[in-house]
């Protein structure tokens, strides 16, 4: 349905994003996961027709959008990372200005905004001004802008940026349901790897503008199969300890966490005995050891080396 | 367009008190400033010293008052200085038998009148004195005032049209340069909606909707256009008919401000596209357009500023232009044909700056 390909933009002879190609297939909902810096946005504005990449084409159903993107804009929804309503105006101001500049019939426009307000759960509070609402609200309403034209593809980018929880279980449970249920097309960047896991059935992995890992949940986790991620809770702290954890044969990350540490490590028996070992020398109890389930995060982190939100 | 425009609106419907404010603040500025320029007379303190410092006194104040619309007053030596120094007087005189001294703090344009105005009378008296070939020229005085009573030639001063030559009115210059100075920042804070929307995000949500760049602009520096009008228009409709202030034929002075606030709009399109960010252009913008009075001479009568840099950055703006206009309109009936080439000029910026403005705002979000 879309497809980018050898898509490249670059910025005084900086590549931000190097010969991406990705595809969306219709009612596929897929996420974009990257650090801060990664690329995502430079690639979804792209996509979005919003800037005109270096090199490399947006297709939509086999047809280029780069020279005429009227097409692909009428049947796109794209919600920014930032806020982008008027604060001044009421939330059914904005979406009744929205949804003119959309050339949704006046007729049509009166019930579509009740509906996309049901959608994020704030009909009730329609006549507030956006000003007046928590983040969290604005990004329901940021969301509901972008659902007035009723698009057949959805991007997402970063919608749950400092949020409270229950604002961002119902932008979830709205991507669901949109995907699920209307079948809607959706492109969901995050940092957020529990988010991505939650909606989407594709995951690309994108590092310093390339992509370094695509494939399904599961397909992404069997790049794991030879490695455990092994949560230890330690008695102390100590940068001593963390350093000689890293010189152990077949551990490949080590990273500091509340509790203690938190190893990758190729499968290895040995481990445990050693682990025990460098502690009684340190002078340090192992509280708690626990191989974890891998997630998408410990296979971001295998692939780059650093976590979402380095 | 037109959701742009009433989006626009509707912000400003719920919070009016800016424009509210700035009609406000022209009505004040003029009736303040205007009156003050116009009705009272600018008082100087004088002073001589010495053993026959009231002798002197007495002789320059005579000479200095008569046909004077400054007021020269005799004060003590020590309260006129202590009144330059503390800013209480721009200055004052201290006076010797043949000569005077300024005495002055600051270089401002009344100080060069009152300078001029001064030597004047002391040249008078020296060729007086030269003449009679003593200190006493009070008899040839009466005798010249005597003779000039029945003139062996008269002149007489006509204005261009062949009309009365109206005298210069500076309540009516300050009431026009007020007006547009102020409307000029509120001209400025609505086009900066458009680096808002850029920041905000709302440009690209359009951008991305069936409504045209071309209309995205339309929308917005229509309605600063509409909402700058809009607040020229009150202020002369106020001065015309409530207060009672010549102000010329309306419809010539509202043509003058439409074209001022296309060419106003265009200029805060320029500093729109250069600053690009709000917080930019909230900062460049109110920083540099208190200078455009200044060195288009609103505040002072025709020909102070008459240094040729800033005359030039003035020719740059159009303030200058549209206060000749009206002035010409309001106080020697200029019509159209004589309009023609400050407005040409004020339309001639509105297409350079506009065309410049957008095309620095549209760089690199192509």
């Amino acid at each position: 349905m879309l497809e980018t390909v050898k898509l490249t933009k670059s910025f005084k002879d900086k590549k931000v994003v190097d010969e991406i190609n990705l595809y969306l297939h219709a009612g596929e909902s897929v996420g974009l996961l990257g650090p801060n810096g990664a690329g995502k946005s430079t690639t979804i504005s792209m996509i979005a027709s919003l800037i005109r990449p270096t090199s490399g084409d947006v297709k939509l159903d086999g047809k280029s959008t780069i020279q005429n993107p009227s097409d692909l804009r009428k049947v796109l929804g794209v919600v920014p990372q930032e806020i982008a309503l008027y604060e001044e105006l009421s939330a059914y101001e904005n979406l009744k200005f929205f949804g003119k500049a959309y050339r949704v019939e006046r007729e049509r426009l009166e019930v579509r905004i009740q509906e996309v307000l049901d959608m994020v759960g704030l009909k009730d509070r329609q006549k507030e001004l956006i000003k007046t609402f928590s983040g969290g609200m604005k990004r329901r309403i940021n969301i509901a802008a972008a659902l007035l034209h009723n698009p057949r593809i959805l991007i997402l980018d970063e919608p749950t940026v400092g949020i409270d929880p229950q604002s961002r279980n119902h932008i979830l449970e709205t991507v669901r349901e949109l995907n699920e249920t209307h079948g809607t097309t959706v492109l969901y960047t995050s940092h957020y790897m529990e988010e991505v896991e939650q909606l989407c059935n594709r995951v690309y992995i994108m590092d310093h503008g390339k992509i370094i890992a695509t494939g399904s949940k599961e397909e992404l986790m069997s790049i794991l199969s030879s490695e455990d991620t092994i949560g230890v809770q330690l008695s102390k702290r100590s940068e001593a300890f963390t350093d000689k954890i890293k010189t152990l044969p077949d551990v490949l990350q080590v990273e500091q966490t509340k509790e203690g540490l938190r190893i990758l490590a190729k499968k290895n028996h040995n481990l445990l005995s050693n682990l025990v070992h460098a502690a009684e020398k340190e002078g340090i109890q192992i509280m708690n050891y626990q191989v974890e389930i891998p997630s998408l995060e410990d296979v971001f982190l295998h692939l780059t080396g650093k976590t979402l939100r380095d | 367009m037109y959701p742009v425009f009433y989006a626009q609106f509707l912000k400003d419907k719920r919070k009016p008190l800016l424009i509210l404010l700035f009609i406000g603040l022209s009505i004040l500025a003029t009736l303040i400033f205007g009156n003050s320029a116009w009705g009272s007379k600018t008082s100087v303190p004088i002073f001589a010293s010495g053993p026959n410092s009231e002798e002197i006194e007495q002789k320059w104040v005579k000479l200095l008052n008569k046909d004077s619309d400054t007021e020269y007053v005799i004060s003590e030596e020590k309260t006129a200085r202590e009144q330059v120094r503390e800013g209480k007087r721009d200055v004052a005189i201290l006076l010797m038998e043949k000569d005077y001294r300024l005495i002055t703090a600051s270089d401002m344009p009344n100080i060069q009148l009152v300078e001029h105005e001064v030597h004047k009378v002391f040249t008078e008296e020296a060729q007086l004195q030269a003449i009679t070939g003593s200190a006493d020229t009070a008899e040839l005085r009466e005798e010249i005032d005597r003779y000039l009573e029945n003139p062996p030639l008269t002149v007489q001063t006509k204005s261009v049209n062949g009309g009365e030559l109206t005298s210069h009115n500076m309540g009516t210059q300050l009431l026009f340069g007020f007006t547009l100075f102020i409307a000029m920042f509120t001209i400025g804070f609505k086009v900066n909606g458009i680096n808002a929307d850029k920041v905000s995000g709302v440009w690209n949500r359009l951008n991305l909707s069936p409504v045209s760049k071309t209309n995205m602009y339309s929308g917005h520096l229509l309605y600063s256009f509409f909402i700058g009008f809009f607040q020229m228009a009150v202020v002369f409709l106020i001065f015309d008919y409530m207060m009672n202030y010549e102000i010329g034929p309306l419809h010539i002075i509202l043509t003058i401000a439409a074209v001022f606030t296309l060419s106003s709009v265009s200029l805060a399109m320029l500093v729109a596209g250069f600053t690009k960010t709000p917080e930019k252009f909230n900062m460049v913008y109110p920083s540099v357009i208190p200078l455009i009075p200044i060195i288009s001479g609103v505040y002072v009568p025709p020909g102070v500023m008459d240094n040729p840099v800033f005359t030039f950055i003035a020719d740059l703006f159009p303030l200058g232009y549209a206060l000749e206009a009206m002035m010409d309109t309001a106080l020697f009936g200029a019509g159209w044909s004589e309009i023609m080439l400050p407005v040409s000029l004020m339309l001639l910026i509105a297409v350079i700056y506009m065309g410049i403005g957008i095309n620095l705002g549209e760089r690199e979000r192509c």
